[in-house]
């Protein structure tokens, strides 16, 4: 078994690798026009039926051309696609893909004066990181804007490349007003060249930031937003007042965080709220109705309790495909998990089915998952649950283009639109599909294999054991306790303490001891997502915490019973209960 | 390998379809009783009648009638007597050896709420906790089978002038708009002494201590907001006179939504609960109050307020309090149990809270302890947690007794609610059970066996290799929990 599944990944690093270097070795001046046809291919169009056996053409990074009577241009490199289907480019609807640097960061070091990192110039952080305006609250900057931080390249990229990811939105996560988005390609040489459209849409989350400054709470979120969207539309009505007849007037007093919201104030922009509970969304839903915005849920694990609303206020949700599910195991003395827990863990694959027949769109995105190659498999789950395959590819393709304004030019495989594709061997949800390959911008890219144990520890550190964590997110140290269990790569557990307690999902772990893992946190009444990354040495480990509306932490921790490395496990556990 | 994962995903299915039947069931039984309520159209449902029989019905306005039915009629009390004739198709709950009484009403509560205090500031008006309501805390469902059927949620007491509060009816299951109760006013915290001043509570780490640090201090920021929302009442006036006489070319003044609600208590539109303990402070607030020409609606908590006792019934406010709780705090020694005899006895409108998720779920019996201490009659001390805090809130014309024309929020127990021996057998909201004992009994079983479905179910498997440490037992709640300490290293007691 494991042996066909090297063979299989072998053979598609193999695969990627011949393009790749196929393409490489074509001159510069000839690159400019670059020509491919996946011939007898099976093709998905979305836009219209299926073509069991057709051609894809792309000439010059658009498609020049698809039927079942297209015949392959003299100029161009044909690919075999036998056996293959044809997507078109899978997006992944909500990432903060190639976003590195901290966004408050950034514009706490860049704008105010402080000090700028030795690398670049003043000119050059002032170009690129818009400083922090000093007249709003620390985390409603809605002038952020993500172009301004995406960077090319990095091993995230490449992992969801692999996954088949040909475009994403990605968007800030720090703060309340956490910035506008923008949906890049996975591919290309600079932030310019990635960029499809931007800004795509205002981003916002309730996450409070810290304790001590307003707002910390919940209720001053939502406080806080409403007043910033008052003074917002005050000024804009000023602003027109005044333009008409400045006679008189003292000039309104400008101010670019609130300027940044003009647009969302018309509708031109939609908000994109971070929300996954049922309340969450119906909060986002009030919100928005109260200031009559263009609303587009993020997360939507309960969107389906929510349904009637999203549906009567055409609110599409760009769907988590982030499934939690259960890594630790049940002790008779531990308290049986709640149902709520049970529950939800089984109607999260649900959701997507759900939301089709109520009619509510939406878009899939990967849920800031640590393991990409879990995203098709999920999705697959979701088909299983119901969901039509033509609506599960549609939220991978055209749902996503048609909620991000792009439907004239992406999410179909249509002649003029741009050559995004995903190639797969088998169908895209059948359990075992390899993306064999993807084109951005009408080239090839280079896939790597994103199997879950590929790189496992073998005989390596081993993360097995109760780890007292100490977790600071900027208002002291949290202590809590995690229970980890690894098998080779695959690493299960949970995590309890201060910040509430759930298991951890989309965990993996490397051969030098790298963990990397995502848990629901409560901070400040909200449940919220945290990407824990760290390495661990001996029995101690640190890293950092990525809190979605939150500047990055960090925790350390330390292990004071090690796993006995080399005891085999005990075959019967005394049978206690037996008396 | 792959027969062996066809073999799994056909056992996941199977897993998954069984799992969802319970569910089903569930939703099934909704609109079972949704049609029971009504069979053509959801307007239906009004006319569907409900019939409580031969009942011991404490009205608490006019008194115990023996033997006595209750008739509903579009979700409110259409008669009351012997011998009522219902429709052809009414429901029929025979309530024969029962005591009948109006819903409680508790008018200090924390429950369904995701944060309780904002304690940034000294001034969090702008805050509403409308917008952090949690409906499917499960808290609520222990209160229901306590009887009681109204809360006063309300902001914590971190500020002198807290957040917006709001007035619910647990309609347990249903989504949160549906528990907002219709048409009560609009009312806000306020808080007095040691929480305010942060007394008790330590500043976050590389925080300076918040301003103010003395009972002085918040005598002067209340004072201070209002005077800054006259002000702002006074601009904004200005700005409406001159739109009036058609001036052109203005620009209208900023709105502040932390001075609006302010504005509103100036105008009588809103109702203050304030958080006190000592004599002198409530006298304090009584003062800035008539300075500024409002009224406090409850001074909270009050357990000095015996002492003030004919000061508070001359400015017209209520009194809401604890029974037997004090010695928690410094501001808290000076308490004697008979406050709400005395207090009674003066004339103040005083009501008996909860503040704690657990004490909710037996008002009743802090009710009863009011006979013992204070002297007063039953229906005295029934008004403590029904009529009183309808009146407390502004929605006495809607709840508080059993009244023809008045909502049909009821609690029915198997004796009377003043022993505690007795439980509530069933709590109806606006004629619709939200708490039935004998249904709960009988849904313990279906929820066990959805327990075994589910955790069958693939996302619950544990992973392949057991795990090896025990999960942690989760935290459990102390007997006597006050929301706000617990949740939110706030405060509120």
């Amino acid at each position: 078994m494991l042996i066909n599944r090297f063979r299989s990944i072998f053979a598609a690093v193999t695969l990627a690798s011949l393009l790749l270097s196929f393409a490489s070795r074509i001159p510069a001046q000839q690159s400019a026009v670059d020509v491919y046809a996946i011939t007898g291919a099976r093709v998905v169009t979305v836009s219209g039926p299926t073509i069991e056996r057709g051609t894809v053409v792309i000439r010059n990074g658009l498609i020049q051309a698809v039927g079942a009577n297209v015949s392959a241009p003299a100029d161009a490199r044909v690919i075999d696609g036998t056996g293959l289907t044809v997507y078109p480019g899978l997006i992944d609807a909500y990432t903060s893909l190639g976003i590195q640097q901290s966004t408050q960061q950034a514009a706490r070091t860049g704008g105010g004066g402080g000090a700028a990192q030795p690398a670049q110039s003043p000119a050059q952080q002032a170009q690129q990181f818009s400083s922090l305006n000093p007249t709003q609250p620390v985390g409603l900057q809605p002038e952020i804007q993500a172009v301004d931080y995406v960077r090319p390249g990095g091993a995230e990229i490449e992992a969801a490349r692999s996954a088949g990811i040909t475009a994403a939105l990605t968007s800030p996560r720090e703060g309340i007003f956490m910035g506008q988005s923008a949906l890049v390609n996975l591919a290309g040489a600079s932030t310019t060249e990635m960029t499809l459209r931007a800004p795509v849409a205002m981003h916002v989350g309730f996450t409070p930031l810290r304790a001590g400054v307003y707002p910390a709470s919940l209720l001053g979120v939502f406080s806080a937003l409403r007043q910033m969207l008052l003074d917002a539309e005050r000024l804009r009505t000023a602003n027109l007042i005044y333009e008409k007849n400045p006679r008189g007037l003292k000039r309104p007093e400008q101010d670019r965080s609130l300027v940044a919201l003009f647009p969302v104030l018309t509708r031109e922009m939609p908000v994109v709220m971070f929300a996954n509970t049922e309340r969450e969304i119906r909060r986002a839903v009030d919100l928005a109705e109260e200031f009559n915005l263009r609303l587009i849920i993020a997360g939507g694990s309960e969107s389906w309790k929510a349904a009637d609303r999203l549906r009567e206020r055409n609110v599409p949700v760009l769907l988590s495909l982030n499934f939690p599910r259960r890594a630790t195991a049940q002790v008779a003395e531990a308290d049986p998990e709640p149902l709520r827990i049970l529950r939800a863990r089984v109607e999260a694959p649900r959701t997507a089915a759900r939301l089709a027949q109520a009619g509510v769109r939406f878009a899939f995105q990967s849920g800031a998952m640590t393991n990409m190659a879990d995203l098709l498999t999920n999705a697959a789950k979701a088909v299983e649950q119901g969901l039509p395959r033509d609506e599960a590819v549609r939220a991978f393709t055209l749902r996503p283009a048609e909620i991000f304004g792009v439907a004239d030019r992406l999410g179909t495989i249509e002649a003029g639109k741009i050559a995004n594709l995903t190639v797969t061997r088998g169908d895209l949800f059948d359990r075992g599909t390899r993306v064999a390959h993807v084109f951005i911008d009408g080239r090839p890219v280079d896939l790597r294999p994103t199997a879950p144990g590929a790189t496992a520890a073998a005989g390596g550190v081993n993360a097995s054991g109760t780890w007292t964590l100490s977790i600071n997110l900027g208002e002291g140290d949290v202590s809590s306790t995690l229970i980890l269990e690894q098998q080779g790569g695959r690493l299960s557990g949970s995590i309890q303490g201060a910040l509430g307690s759930a298991e951890i999902a989309n965990a993996s772990a490397g051969a030098n001891g790298e963990i990397r893992f995502t848990a629901p946190l409560t901070i400040g009444g909200q449940t919220t997502e945290a990407t824990f990354t760290g390495t661990i040495s001996g029995n101690e480990m640190r890293g950092t915490v990525q809190v979605v509306g939150r500047s990055p932490g960090s925790f350390t921790g330390a292990r004071p019973n090690a796993p006995a490395q080399q005891t085999p496990p005990s075959t019967s556990r005394p049978t206690e209960g037996s008396k | 390998m792959r027969i062996k994962m066809r073999r799994t995903i056909a056992i996941v299915l199977a897993l998954s379809t069984l799992s969802a039947l319970p569910l089903f069931s569930a939703s099934a039984q909704r609109t079972g009783r949704s049609q029971q309520r009504g069979s053509q159209a959801p307007a239906a449902s009004a006319q569907t009648e409900t019939l409580i029989r031969n009942a011991t019905i404490l009205t608490v306005s006019h008194g115990t009638l023996q033997n006595s039915d209750i008739l509903i009629r579009g979700g409110k009390i259409a008669a009351v007597g012997q011998n009522l004739k219902p429709a052809q198709n009414a429901r029929i709950i025979d309530a024969t050896g029962k005591y009948v009484m109006p819903g409680i009403i508790d008018c200090h509560s924390h429950s369904m709420v995701d944060a309780i205090n904002e304690s940034t500031y000294a001034v969090t008006s702008m805050v509403r906790i409308r917008d952090v309501l949690n409906p499917t805390d499960v808290d609520l469902y222990r209160e229901l089978a306590g009887g009681v059927t109204t809360l006063n949620v309300l902001h914590g007491s971190a500020n002198a002038i807290g957040g917006q509060n709001t007035v619910v009816k647990i309609k347990y299951g249903r989504p949160v708009e549906e528990f907002i109760f219709p048409g009560a006013p609009p009312g806000i915290k306020f808080a007095l002494g040691e929480n305010p001043k942060r007394t008790n509570f330590p500043s976050p780490a590389g925080q300076p201590r918040r301003y103010p640090a003395t009972r002085m201090g918040v005598e002067e920021v209340i004072r201070d907001a209002f005077t800054r929302a006259r002000d702002y009442k006074r601009g904004w006036d200005e700005y409406r006179a001159r739109a009036q006489r058609n001036e052109k070319n203005l620009i209208p003044p900023r709105r502040d939504l932390q001075l609006e609600p302010l504005v509103e208590i100036l105008e009588g539109r809103r109702l203050v609960h304030a958080h006190s303990y000592r004599a002198d402070e409530i006298l304090m607030l009584i003062q800035i109050a008539e300075e500024f020409g409002f009224k406090i609606r409850t001074f909270q908590h009050a357990l000095e307020a015996y002492k003030v006792a004919s000061e508070i019934a001359r400015h017209g406010a209520g009194a809401s309090i604890f029974v037997d709780q004090w010695g928690y705090k410094i501001e808290a020694y000076d308490a004697i149990p008979y406050n709400v005899g005395i207090l009674v006895r003066a004339g103040v409108n005083t009501s008996i809270n909860s503040d704690s998720n657990e004490r909710a779920r037996r008002l009743n019996i802090e009710a009863a302890k009011a006979v013992k201490y204070g002297d007063l009659t039953e229906e005295e001390a029934l008004k403590t947690i029904t009529m009183n805090p309808a009146w407390q809130l502004g929605i006495d014309s809607r709840v508080g007794s059993i009244d023809v024309g008045k909502d049909a929020d009821i609690a029915i127990w198997n004796g009377h609610p003043f022993s505690v021996y007795s439980r509530v057998e069933m709590t109806l909201i606006d004629g619709e059970v939200f708490f039935d004992r004998q249904q709960d009994l009988a849904r313990r079983a279906d929820l066990e066996r959805e327990r075994v479905t589910l955790e069958q179910a693939e996302p619950n498997r544990a992973p392949a290799s057991g795990g090896s440490s025990p999960a942690l037992p989760r935290g459990r709640r102390p007997a006597y929990g006050h929301d706000d300490d617990e949740l939110d290293g706030g405060d509120d007691q």
